[in-house]
């Protein structure tokens, strides 16, 4: 393991999609908070990336890049 | 005493060896380090402790019957283990990138350097003890090498982080809904809430406050604590597996506050608080980590 890992935004899913644009991760956009998780979860479970959320309906997915 | 040669006084080299052997083999229990884990791994650190050993307990040999080749050659073998220290980072490096909670280069290189340091040492306890069994014969040559076979150990063994940390229990929490805190330390952020039920229904959690400055600046050295996530994970187990990313066992320190306490966070397999702080009460502390003092924040904000 990296001692200090670069976290690397990876994917977004949100259920406002007025609140996020343009970057180089692809945002999800799901119709509930329930449907939100659950693709937060699969492409976890899926590419490893870690789930942060941001609160304001918004959870972002990261990787740790190999340094 | 052999005055040439052709009549050797055995004695010495006997006693050097057995001595330096002995000592050698004293360290080789897997221990906190869980290495060497494998048979053919002891049966190779056996062969070195046999050659470390015999080198040490000729030389002084070598010399009173005057063969300075053969005592030059036996000084040329000794610099040979150099290659320990390399042969087992690399066989700890490949192992990294296959086991789920990593040492850490900090630790890999301590256990490194350990394995080098061990083989040299049984090597000057071989030459000690054969140059005090010419000096005085066998029973108190025998008598020395129990002495310092027992120096060497004490010299050997080092701290534990027991000894300058204090290792106490303490609550897992969410705060703001998903930042997990272990007592009064931010550890991370989970945003999925079936991990967050996991860690607060299974997840262990234990604060680790320094007794000292050096405990602080022991702390503050991420190899360090990766070396005790390591040795936690390694006693009570660790509910991972690749894909669960946020199920790592984590040791922080608390920021931004940066009191110098640390905090550890896990999903044991075996829910055994006892267990979990003696496991930690026993890592030991790293070499690299002595250095920190000068770069800890904290003992540096003392300064001012």
């Amino acid at each position: 393991m990296a001692v200090a890992p670069t976290p690397v935004m990876f994917a977004i899913v949100t259920t406002r999609k007025d609140s996020v644009s343009g970057g180089m991760a692809p945002i999800f956009i799901a119709e509930d908070d329930q449907e939100r998780e659950r693709i937060a979860m699969w492409l976890t479970r899926i590419t490893n990336a870690i789930v942060h959320d941001l609160h304001n309906g918004t959870l972002v997915l990261t990787v740790n890049q190999e340094s | 005493m052999s005055s040439s040669s052709i009549s050797i006084n055995w004695t010495p080299m006997i006693v050097g060896f057995v001595a330096g052997l002995i000592s050698r083999l004293f360290s080789l229990k897997t221990g906190t380090t869980h290495y060497p884990g494998y048979p053919s791994g002891y049966i190779s650190q056996l062969a070195l402790a046999v050659i470390a050993a015999m080198i040490g307990s000729s030389v002084l040999i070598a010399l009173i019957g005057k063969q300075f080749t053969a005592a030059t050659f036996l000084t040329l073998a000794a610099t040979q283990f150099r290659d320990v220290r390399n042969t087992e980072r690399q066989t700890l490096a490949q192992e990294e990138k296959l086991i789920l909670v990593s040492r850490g280069p900090g630790y890999i290189e301590g256990i490194a350097i350990t394995y080098e340091a061990r083989n040299y040492l049984a090597m000057l306890v071989a030459l000690l003890t054969s140059a005090i069994t010419m000096v005085g014969g066998l029973v108190i040559g025998v008598i020395g090498a129990v002495i310092v076979v027992i120096i060497g150990e004490i010299f050997m063994s080092g701290q534990h982080l027991g000894d300058i940390v204090d290792v106490e229990p303490a609550k897992i929490w969410f705060d703001k809904g998903s930042l997990l805190y272990v007592g009064d330390v931010m550890m991370m952020e989970v945003g999925l809430p079936h991990p967050r039920e996991r860690y607060e229904k299974e997840g262990l959690g234990v604060v680790l406050t320094p007794k000292n400055e050096r405990g602080q600046a022991v702390l503050w050295n991420i190899s360090q604590r990766q070396a005790i996530s390591y040795e936690a994970a390694a006693a009570v187990g660790v509910q991972k597996d690749v894909g669960y990313p946020e199920q790592t066992p984590l040791c922080r320190m608390a920021m931004p506050a940066g009191t110098g306490k640390a905090g550890l966070s896990i999903l044991p397999v075996d829910h055994d608080m006892n267990k979990l702080i003696r496991a930690i009460k026993r890592t030991p502390v790293l070499e690299s980590s002595k250095w920190n003092r000068m770069t800890s924040p904290v003992l540096n904000r003392k300064e001012m």
